[in-house]
């Protein structure tokens, strides 16, 4: 007997098979296509269960409202964007340096990890007041109020990653003659360096969740005053408001597609496979 | 070339110290070839990395040529286990690290030792993409890439199937007899011992002190593996290391 029928089972699409951009672009449209599904369901149940209100619209009404909309959050998304991004860029360029120290060098793990197992463990959203006090209500206070939340994660995913670096990399660069930074540059930078991405993923998540906090408060613009507002600015209406939650869905795609595209660039010994020899 | 003294490493500090290699002395003259043969975690590695200038001795000396081991030197290449490549640089860079970490450029002469060791055609790719076989001669190309006139090699062979194991051994036969660096071979297996050890100091269980040293002086050919003197110093070996069948 043949193993034709198993084969028959495990058969995938042509557009998802193989490799490259366009099994890629062929994936994410299979996922877009599920939660569509998934949503337009939820929708019409909700729909049913509460005596025809629409409190969850379904997604042609939503992405409809999202178009008509689009000059009024657009410039939201902007203000969001930028926030986000500068936020992350502020905590990565403090977090990461500072974790890979922190997990190499014995000494200074022993004074500054009991700090960090102190304060981290404090629900960051404790911080908010504390920051609004300090920076005001403008933009600084959002960037901070996501920059001070993404730190400690990619503090802490940094540290884990230079702790776990295969020794034989560090012996080859010592064994060479190579310096101390040397072996920052060359071993524990690019070793670290996909952890990093992958805590930058999950952060992307939890700056969004602290991003709609820090702009649900203290701001009074709701043209410019970031998708947090103007999602709250339009609470009255479950269609509208939603538009301001696809347009932060949005977002959160274009940040993920970008690590993702930065991985491939920066980490594109990840991306290979043995060949014949 | 190589003068290892009343060497002493230890792990850890005072009462807590962990003793890995006990009073070890041995001379490797310019262009001889010693294996440290003994049993897993018996210190040899840790010796190996003394020599390199990884680890500083608790007691004793290494001196090579006239200076004594303070550090990694430029004539002392180092091959470890798997070859050490870093899989985020692509054969070239990975072969040429040793230069690059110096502040020194890949010359001509690189590019040849790639192509004598058949790996021209995979220059640009990445550790992932090669064979075990290809990565070990990757790692003797940065070895090679200085010109050492020490060549160290802790357990080069390890893990690679019996085929590709004759195959670089036969390589680095054919390497040393070429370039006549001074080599100290690490290895438990006691055929790569009498294949490529002028000399072969057997060691105790940890921590490590010489048992015995065993002569094998018709070494350096490549038929040598089918003569009866291959054959007896295997069984030398055998005894010294109390080998029972």
């Amino acid at each position: 007997m043949s193993d034709r029928p198993i084969r028959k089972r495990l058969r995938v699409p042509a557009l998802l098979r193989g490799r490259g951009a366009t099994r890629h672009v062929a994936m994410y449209a299979l996922s877009l296509l599920v939660i569509l599904g998934v949503w337009w369901g939820a929708s019409a149940l909700i729909k049913e269960w509460k005596g025809g209100r629409e409190y969850l619209p379904n997604p042609v009404r939503a992405i409809g409202e999202m178009a008509r909309l689009a000059p009024l959050w657009f410039p939201n998304f902007l203000v969001s964007a930028w926030r986000l991004v500068l936020a992350i860029l502020i905590a990565f360029v403090l977090g990461y340096p500072l974790g890979l120290v922190i997990g190499r060098e014995r000494r200074l793990d022993e004074i500054v990890s009991p700090m960090i197992y102190i304060v981290y463990p404090i629900p960051q959203v404790a911080f908010i007041l504390l920051l609004f006090l300090i920076f005001g209500i403008g933009n600084p206070v959002k960037v901070a109020i996501v920059a001070t939340a993404l730190f400690f994660q990619i503090l802490i995913s940094a540290r884990g990653a230079a702790k776990n670096i295969e020794s034989t990399h560090v012996t080859s660069v010592l064994s060479a003659g190579g310096s101390r930074f040397q072996i920052y540059w060359h071993v524990i930078l690019p070793a670290t360096l996909p952890a990093i991405l992958t805590s930058l993923r999950v952060s992307i998540g939890l700056g969004m969740a602290f991003l709609y906090i820090a702009e649900t408060y203290g701001t009074f613009d709701p043209r410019r005053g970031g998708l947090g507002a103007f999602i709250r600015a339009n609470s009255y209406s479950a269609v509208q408001a939603f538009a301001g939650i696809l347009a932060m869905a949005l977002l959160g795609l274009i940040l993920y597609v970008a690590i993702d595209l930065l991985e491939r660039l920066l980490c594109r010994w990840k991306y290979t496979s043995r060949r014949s020899s | 070339m190589i003068e290892v003294d009343s060497l002493v490493v230890e792990y850890g500090r005072g009462a807590e110290a962990t003793r890995a290699v006990d009073g070890v002395s041995f001379h490797v003259g310019k262009g001889e070839s010693l294996a440290l043969l003994g049993p897993s975690g018996c210190g040899k590695t840790t010796l190996l990395f003394a020599i390199a200038g990884l680890y500083r001795p608790r007691g004793g000396s290494i001196r090579i040529g006239d200076e004594p081991i303070r550090g990694p030197r430029r004539e002392i290449a180092l091959i470890l286990q798997d070859a050490g490549l870093l899989p985020w640089k692509t054969v070239w860079q990975n072969a040429n690290l040793s230069l690059r970490l110096r502040g020194e450029y890949p010359t001509k002469t690189a590019a040849d030792v790639l192509g004598d060791l058949g790996l021209a055609d995979a220059k640009s790719r990445y550790p992932s993409e090669l064979s075990e076989g290809m990565k070990r001669r990757v790692g003797v190309a940065r070895a090679l890439s200085t010109s050492p006139s020490v060549m160290l090699m802790d357990e080069p062979l390890a893990s690679l199937d019996a085929l590709t194991k004759e195959r670089i051994q036969n390589l680095f036969l054919n390497l040393w007899t070429r370039h006549r660096f001074s080599l100290v071979l690490v290895t438990h297996d006691i055929e790569e011992a009498a294949f490529l050890g002028e000399r072969i100091a057997v060691l105790t269980e940890c921590p490590a002190r010489i048992k015995t040293i065993v002569e094998n002086p018709e070494v350096g050919d490549l038929g040598y593996r089918d003569t009866p003197a291959f054959r007896e110093v295997v069984q030398r070996l055998r005894e010294a290391l109390e080998v029972r069948s």
